[in-house]
């Protein structure tokens, strides 16, 4: 995977995600590449979301112990992405949120998301693949309403790009 | 394995590519050659370069001239 070559001191991230009712996910190759995930970083395709939670991966592993040893091991095993919780002012006209409750409904298609931080004019992607599995609407009558879905990124399936 | 095909499995795969790519036997003198003309904000990049991780290719054919190499004047 490259690695972006940029450090941004102070800087704005969005959350984009790719159109369409059934897409077609980027390969793996190809979110590690700029050109492609740029293409989809535009502002049809920006989710109005609140902020941009934590990603990247969980931490998974296995404790070994040896009997009359002081200290155990740790061994380090096959972890997953991290779940992301999003929430976002609902909005039901809005055509991106609603292709989130789309997803969460069928639970099974794969749509690239892109994270494009910048800080004006050095860009640095994140892009993977993922699942919406979770999707729910709070309706509280004394503040705007909201919604909250979870994205599952898919394993293996993440790149890195960067402008320059 | 033809690099082509190689290539063409690594840029539309949706395993990670490290793993797909230790089971693709290609040339890596050949892998080495096409990623210095590969461009670098491309899949065929990518690709190439998971390809070149695990074939790594040295240019053993400056060594052994040195090692040949009489004209030593120790």
């Amino acid at each position: 995977m490259a690695l972006p070559n940029k450090v941004l001191p102070g800087f704005s991230a969005s959350l984009y995600c790719q159109a369409s009712a059934t897409p077609t996910p980027l390969s793996t190759a190809n979110l590690s590449v700029y050109a492609s995930t740029s293409a989809l970083a535009v502002s049809a395709n920006l989710l109005p979301v609140e902020a941009i939670p934590a990603f990247g991966q969980d931490d998974a592993m296995a404790n070994f112990n040896v009997a009359g040893s002081r200290q155990s091991d740790k061994i380090p095993t096959q972890a997953a992405p991290t779940s992301m919780t999003i929430t976002a002012a609902w909005n039901p006209a809005d055509a991106n949120l609603l292709l989130m409750r789309g997803d969460a409904y069928n639970g099974t298609i794969d749509r690239t998301f892109i994270i494009s931080a910048t800080d004006g004019t050095n860009i640095v992607n994140y892009a993977f693949n993922g699942r919406v599995g979770q999707f729910s609407v709070d309706p509280n009558p004394t503040a705007e309403a909201k919604c909250t879905f979870t994205i599952h990124p898919r394993g293996n399936q993440y790149g890195w790009s960067n402008n320059t | 394995m033809k690099l082509s095909d190689a290539v063409e499995l690594l840029t539309s795969t949706y395993q990670s590519l490290d793993a797909v790519a230790l089971g693709l036997p290609v040339d890596a003198k050949e892998v080495a050659d096409a990623l210095a003309k590969a461009d670098p904000d491309s899949a065929e990049y990518v690709a190439l370069q998971a390809l070149a991780k695990v074939n790594p290719y040295e240019n053993t054919k400056k060594e052994k001239v040195k090692q040949n190499d009489d004209t030593n004047q120790e």
